[in-house]
């Protein structure tokens, strides 16, 4: 991370940017010549390395992106559902085999065989469809799943639209933003994304930073292959993910939102925008918003396929133009985030609770799930389930609950439940009657809530195949910049994949080395949280993977 | 956390790789990685040390089992993918990856072979910058060192995790790419994957001596490492206060024509009008009797000297006093006649004192950053660095430049005026501040005279005009005049496209006010900062190279100071004002001027209107030509005399912030040539003036007896980093001049009109376009020294510059010859169009002798310093088909 680029890239301002023109110039082609990115170089001041080289770390932007139609999906749910290989030889006889790449989970987890085509998102279609999509005829690509509360709700209440959003909209505005943020520290409310930070902490932070510009930015980069709870929010219910952000931003002062929303989710992409159009055209955006005084506005920045996107400081550094790489901390970004300026990033799911907290204060949130992990968590289950789908259930609800309960129970056998996206943990299935969906319950056990997402890992299945899968990602997904990281996984990956296609034994010493110096020395959790995964399969599925190590 | 542990245990006592002394934090090794408990005793957690913030209670354990483990484990991944032959690596024995799997304790790699990047192939498509991209351990120190301390982004990182890679550019070649070679990467580089062909870290290259870069005067801190008598490479020391381990590539690299084969190698005299090698016993007699002749004909007045710069202040104090003591006339001067003596002049009218006011450290103290006239990222690259870097990062900068510079790119505001109308520009700015009652009341009020004269003179100037002459909108001008006065602290910069006009000194009197009129003036990151040219231009004047002031700067009108003068050096002198460089050339056309000596100067090259100053050299009737080379001047010498470089000598530079520097002698003199000093000494005694041989200590005592601000100076006790002058006798130096009185009592404020120059109104119809003159980073003034280096392997010619429109319409096309006349001849040279220029505005350097652009330029003079009128020029242009030979 630069901070000259920060301040380069920050000189035309949110609304003429470099990352987001660099995606659309990446449209076309599916990457950016390099005449282009020199222009813009150029254009805001910088070197040509810093145009390219930002360029070169996208799944969707680099030149290998180029000539790119057909998009498979590689997510672990797709994968471990054995059906994307078929799907592959299907799309082969339309496509030549580079021009099919991959999307890392487009969210439709609850049916697999998902492709992207043309801008759009396919799942679970027949040959004949499959024909259809590629002749170019019309065909509805949208899924359906499961989608319900199991106790209170907070996130899939029903009917939420413009006009409620006008109304709470006012209702914060009348409380005047110390109220508000009274509110949010009383509701107890912790960040949905996978750390459980509380919000109120940030929101507070950036309050107290004096600035004209500051940014309160949604993350709606939801990476984790087999989770899909934030695409149904910005799909379904794109007016309380808006609201959200406006009352944080009304709280910290902020004038711009920006929704960083992946590029692997086109459907909430346009649903968004709409919705922006909307508020906007009702003047509930922009200039003193219903004589309150606040200026606001909304931006969409699309992601361009990189999974370290996710973690709030690259995101930033995206935004920026720069190289998604995780930065360093102090300073936070409260203090000096986006462009330099006070920033707060907040996962979908924790803006969107802020509707039900506006709607009915932040005690009636407190009073739903623990004392420590209040509200509700939208937990996502995939194909494996009987019943896969989104459902909200309140924070402390047995995991025996979902899996039995709302997921209706294997319809194959599974042995292990990948839990919290690729850095949650592995937890066997003798462990789910002791764990509660919250973020203590998980800690305790030594595993991970995270986003809340559940992959099944089959039993026909070699856990050393999914570990390579999964060291395969965070090798891919690996930002580069630390040193643990950047070479740890690679060679994880690699002694696995030895392991895997030959006779060759692992040094259980080296490998134990290995991932001591991933979880202690990387600078971030992708590299500090692959490890737990790994520990949690070779510690409960030991008698298996033995076979891959030296005696 | 970091610089604490190393503030107490030692610079290495925590190994890193990714941290380096003049770069932020990266936290990419992880290698500072300690555990940290907030108690005795308390749990622990494992935090890089680089980025995380000390506080009080805490307690580091820097080197538990556990970070051991780590630190061991993270170098055994670094050594998958690094070759292992140290063995032969250029820098084995001072390879920081070495020293920390070394400390750490690895004895093997236990990884079976996987995927690596040893096949990279080497970079040596450069004059300077090498690569070898297979040794490289993706620090980011390289990346960071370009962006954070040259601000130029040529390097960046492409690809992402394992296979990051550092590239140039696109994915190019150093040659190829924007680098401007000044080193700071191969210097971070902790492997030898950025080097350079010096192969400047190799251990090889031990025995080092620190001194003073020869080139501009910023004063770069060198550290020259030798073996023997032959220099093997240049790098800058990180304590250097001047340059923190930066320069440039001028300093860095371009050395090599300190042995260069054309160096002058033997005294010469003029004889049946061919130079021929003599003994130095039979060059000083001959000049001894030729001057004691032409003192007994002509009278002292007949002989004249001029100093130069490029030595040192003990040099230019021995020629001065040789020229004033032992000749007896005050006809010496030097080349900042023709650079910065509307400096010197305009500001000791102002404030009394004609230097810098503060120190370039400043800007980091600094609101705001004004650059008039100057584009110190080609001319004063560290110190233009450092203003980029206050830019980039945001700090409000107005640049006043008819070009678009690169700084001007930076800037907030440009005002892109036309050649010439400096001082209308200035007293816009003067208007808005008063109008819009940014006038520091407080500060005019105790501080300064003339304001009410001033402010109403100001008030009654013609904006309508004032905007036409100057091409820029008034609105423009209202922004630029409010971010400056309003900053809390603002600080200018200067240099020669603000004195080589008509009205030189009057724009420097009014930079001056600027800083008067908002109060900004002695304290921290305010002030008035002269952008000297040349490494020693502030101490030759110092020393007194100039016709009506001796060292220190004390009028030699003066009889008590005349007094002083003879009794100290124990001589009969002169107490008339000597002539200016200007005036020895008429002096020398009229027949009056017998005896020339030029010391370190090519006027045949450098100076305005070259047929004129050729003219002059050929009609004295003893030119003494003091060099290193085969100048164009040189050329014309009746007495050659070989003199010693940089390298090949000691004594002291003085840098553009009175910073008074310690110059210490790398190699013996080249073969055949003598310390310049020693020359003077030399002929001293053979004129009969006792004067003991030169040694810096030695001389530098002696200065220090007679000019005051030195008083407090020995060689000793400059030390490595020098000091600021004045220097009381108890050795305390001075950062900030002005802090609570002017050398002149009050400040001055003085009015003055804009006044078209001379030049415009006799020849605007007739030659059209405005021909500005500028400089280029690779090379050096005449290009003496650069061009005898791989600098010219860089850059390769003057070219002059056009506007795309302007080009169309004189079909002319890049690259194209295009003829430039003025009233005084006419160039040809090769065209570059580009939209750094203006409509109506050419731009040229002058470091090449092939093209002789100094055959058009003018010499009308600054009114008050007589300082040349390099920046206006009126020319007009065409296509032509070759090159010219005048």
């Amino acid at each position: 991370m630069s901070k000259n680029l920060s301040e380069l890239s920050g000189r035309k301002g949110i609304q003429d940017n470099l990352f987001d023109k660099m995606g659309k110039l990446a449209l076309e082609e599916g990457t950016i010549s390099k005449k282009e990115l020199a222009k813009l170089a150029d254009e805001f001041l910088m070197g040509t390395a810093n145009t390219y080289g930002a360029m070169s770390f996208y799944d969707f932007m680099k030149p290998d992106n180029k000539n790119k139609k057909v998009y498979v999906c590689n997510g672990s749910a797709c994968k471990n559902s054995g059906k994307q290989a078929k799907l592959t030889k299907r799309l082969g006889k339309y496509f030549d085999k580079d021009e099919i790449g991959h999307m890392t989970c487009l969210g439709r987890c609850h049916e697999n065989k998902a492709f992207h085509f043309e801008g759009k998102n396919y799942s679970d279609v027949s040959k004949k469809d499959i024909k259809k999509i590629i002749k170019g005829k019309s065909f509805d690509g949208s899924d359906a799943y499961n989608m319900f509360a199991y106790n209170h709700q907070v996130l899939t209440q029903k009917g939420i639209k413009m006009t409620a959003f006008a109304t709470v909209l006012s209702k914060v505005f009348k409380m005047g933003s110390e109220k508000v943020l009274n509110e949010i520290e009383s509701s107890n409310i912790r960040g949905r994304g996978g750390a459980g930070f509380p919000m109120a902490f940030k929101l507070k932070s950036a309050r107290d930073t004096p600035n004209d510009t500051k940014f309160i930015i949604c993350n709606a980069d939801e990476g984790d292959p087999g989770a899909y709870s934030d695409r149904y929010l910005l799909e379904k219910q794109p007016y309380m993910v808006l609201l959200g952000m406006m009352a944080a931003g009304y709280v910290m002062g902020a004038n711009w939102g920006i929704l960083y929303i992946r590029a692997e989710y086109p459907d909430a992409v346009v649903i968004i925008q709409k919705a922006i159009d909307k508020l906007r055209k009702e003047k509930l955006i922009g200039k003193n918003i219903l004589d309150s005084g606040f200026n606001f506005d909304l931006k969409i920045i699309k992601a361009q396929g990189a999974y370290i996107c996710g973690e709030e400081t690259a995101l930033i550094n995206s935004i920026e133009g720069q190289r998604p790489e995780v930065r360093t901390r102090p300073p936070y970004p409260t203090q000096d985030g986006l462009f330099g300026k006070p920033t707060v990033v907040n996962n979908v799911e924790t803006l969107a609770a802020l509707f039900y907290i506006m709607e009915n204060g932040g005690e009636a949130y407190a009073k739903i799930g623990t004392k420590r992990s209040s509200g509700t968590k939208l937990v996502s289950l995939d194909s494996f389930f009987n019943n896969p789908g989104i459902y909200e259930v309140d924070m402390g609800t047995p995991l025996e609950t979902v899996v039995e309960k709302l997921g209706g129970g294997f319809k194959k056998e599974v042995k292990g439940l990948h839990i919290g996206g690729p850095l949650g943990g592995i937890v066997p299935i003798h462990k789910i009657k002791d764990l509660n969906i919250d973020f203590e319950s998980f800690n305790e056990n030594g595993f991970l809530l995270g986003h809340a997402s559940i992959v099944c890992i089959p039993t026909k299945m070699k856990m050393m195949t999914y570990l390579q899968d999964l060291m395969e990602f965070a090798k891919d997904e690996s930002c580069g910049k630390c040193f643990p990281c950047r070479l740890g996984t690679q060679r994880a990956y690699e002694l696995i994949e030895k392991a895997n296609d030959t006779n060759y034994k692992i040094d259980r010493t080296l490998f134990d080395d290995l991932l001591h110096t991933l979880k202690t020395g990387s600078l971030c959790a992708h590299g500090g949280g692959i490890p737990l995964p790994v520990r949690n399969a070779l510690d409960y599925f030991g008698e298996e993977t033995a076979l891959s190590f030296q005696s | 956390m970091l610089s604490f542990i190393k503030r107490h245990k030692g610079q290495t006592y925590v190994p890193t790789l990714c941290d380096a002394p003049n770069l932020k934090p990266s936290g990419s090794c992880r290698m500072c990685t300690i555990d940290v408990a907030l108690e005795e005793g308390g749990r622990t957690k494992a935090m890089a040390s680089c980025h995380s913030m000390v506080s009080e209670g805490m307690h580091l354990h820097t080197h538990t089992e556990d970070i051991q483990r780590l630190r061991k484990n993270i170098i055994e991944l670094v050594l998958t993918d690094h070759p292992l032959d140290c063995l032969t690596c250029e820098v084995n024995g001072n390879c920081e990856l070495q020293t920390v799997a070394a400390t750490v304790g690895i004895t093997s790699v236990r990884y079976p072979e996987g995927a690596n990047h040893l096949d990279k192939q080497k970079d040596l498509s450069h004059a300077y910058m090498t690569s070898d991209m297979s040794k490289c351990i993706n620090c980011y120190r390289c990346v960071r060192a370009c962006d954070e301390v040259q601000g130029q982004l040529v390097l960046g990182i492409a690809g992402r995790g394992f296979d990051s890679h550092i590239i140039k550019g696109m994915e190019q070649t150093f040659a190829d790419s924007e680098c401007v070679s000044c080193g700071a990467c191969a210097q971070a580089c902790p492997t030898s994957a950025i080097s350079d062909i010096f192969q400047s870290k190799s251990i090889a290259n031990t025995e080092k001596v620190r001194t003073i870069c020869t080139y501009c005067g910023v004063g770069c801190n060198l550290e020259v490492s030798k073996v023997g008598d032959a220099i093997k490479s240049i790098q800058a020391p990180m304590d250097a206060k001047v340059n923190q381990g930066h320069t440039c590539l001028k300093g860095r690299y371009a050395f090599q024509f300190y042995n260069h084969k054309e160096r002058l190698d033997s005294p010469m005299i003029r004889k049946n009008g061919k130079l021929e090698k003599v003994s130095w016993d039979e060059v000083y007699d001959y000049i001894a009797n030729k001057i004691n002749g032409y003192k007994k004909e002509f009278g002292a007045d007949a002989i004249a000297g001029i100093s130069s710069s490029r030595c040192t202040n003990e040099e230019n104090y021995l020629m001065q006093k040789f020229i004033r003591a032992v000749v007896g006339t005050n006809n010496i001067d030097g080349c900042a006649r023709i650079c910065h003596s509307p400096t010197a002049l305009g500001m000791q009218r102002t404030f009394g004192t004609g230097a810098a006011t503060n120190s370039v450290g400043d800007i980091k103290d600094t609101n705001c950053i004004l650059v008039i006239g100057a584009n110190p990222t080609n001319a004063h690259p560290v110190t233009g660095a450092k203003i980029k870097q206050f830019a980039m990062g945001g700090g409000p900068m107005i640049v006043l430049d008819p070009r678009r510079t690169e700084l001007a790119k930076y800037a907030k505001h440009h005002l892109a005026l036309r050649p010439g109308t400096n001082v209308a520009v200035m007293n816009m700015m003067f208007y808005y501040i008063i109008k819009e009652e940014l006038v520091d009341n407080e500060f005019i009020k105790n501080r300064t005279e003339g304001f009410e004269d001033f402010k109403k003179q100001i008030l009654d100037i013609n904006m309508d005009v004032m905007e036409r002459v100057s091409g820029v909108k008034r609105e423009d001008v209202r922004a630029a005049a409010i971010t400056y006065a309003s900053a809390k602290n603002a600080m200018s910069f200067h240099g020669l496209g603000v004195t080589e006009h008509s009205q030189g000194t009057f724009a420097v009197m009014q930079i001056a006010d600027l800083a008067l009129i908002t109060g900004n003036i002695g304290r921290k990151g305010v002030g008035v900062n002269p952008l000297r040219g040349q490494n020693n231009v502030q101490g030759a004047a110092d020393m007194g190279v100039q016709p009506h002031q001796g060292a220190g700067y004390m009028d030699v009108t003066n009889p008590l100071v005349h007094n002083q003068y003879e009794t100290f050096y124990k001589a009969k002198l002169s107490d008339e004002i000597g002539l200016k460089i200007p005036e020895m050339f008429d002096a020398a056309i009229a027949g009056k001027l017998k005896c020339l000596w030029i010391i370190g100067e090519d006027v045949a090259q450098t100076d305005p209107n070259t047929k004129k100053v050729v003219k002059a050299m050929k009609n004295v009737d003893l030119l003494i030509v003091q060099e290193l080379f085969m100048t164009e001047t040189a050329k014309l010498a009746d007495v050659i005399l070989p003199g010693a470089s940089f390298l090949e000598k000691s004594g002291t530079f003085t840098n553009g912030e009175r910073r008074v520097q310690r110059v210490n002698q790398v190699v013996e003199p080249y073969p055949g040539t003598k310390v310049d000093g020693q020359i003077l000494v030399d002929i001293m005694n053979r004129m009969g003036y006792t004067q003991p041989d030169y040694t810096a200590e030695g001389v530098l005592a002696e200065v220090a007896q007679i000019v005051p601000f030195f008083a407090g100076i020995t060689w000793e006790n400059l030390d490595i980093n020098g000091k600021q002058w004045p220097v009381s006798k108890d050795g305390n130096d001075t950062q900030i001049l002005h802090a609570e009185t002017f050398k002149r009592g009050l400040g001055y404020f003085e009015f003055h009109p804009f006044e078209e120059t001379k030049e415009i109104l006799d020849y605007e119809e007739k030659y059209p376009y405005i021909l500005t003159t500028n400089r280029e980073l690779e090379h050096y003034n005449c290009g003496a020294m650069t061009r005898r280096t791989r600098n010219v392997e860089i850059l390769t010619e003057d070219v002059v510059m056009i506007n795309p429109k302007d080009a169309k319409k004189k079909g002319i096309k890049e690259g194209d010859m295009v003829c430039m006349e003025s009233p005084r001849g006419k160039v040809d040279i090769k065209a570059h169009i580009t939209d750094e220029v203006k409509k109506g505005i050419l731009s040229t350097t002058f470091h090449f002798p092939e093209i002789m652009v100094n055959n058009i330029t003018s010499d009308v003079h600054d009114s008050e310093a007589m300082c040349p009128e390099y920046k206006v020029v009126s020319v007009r242009i065409r296509k032509s088909k070759g090159v010219f030979r005048n």
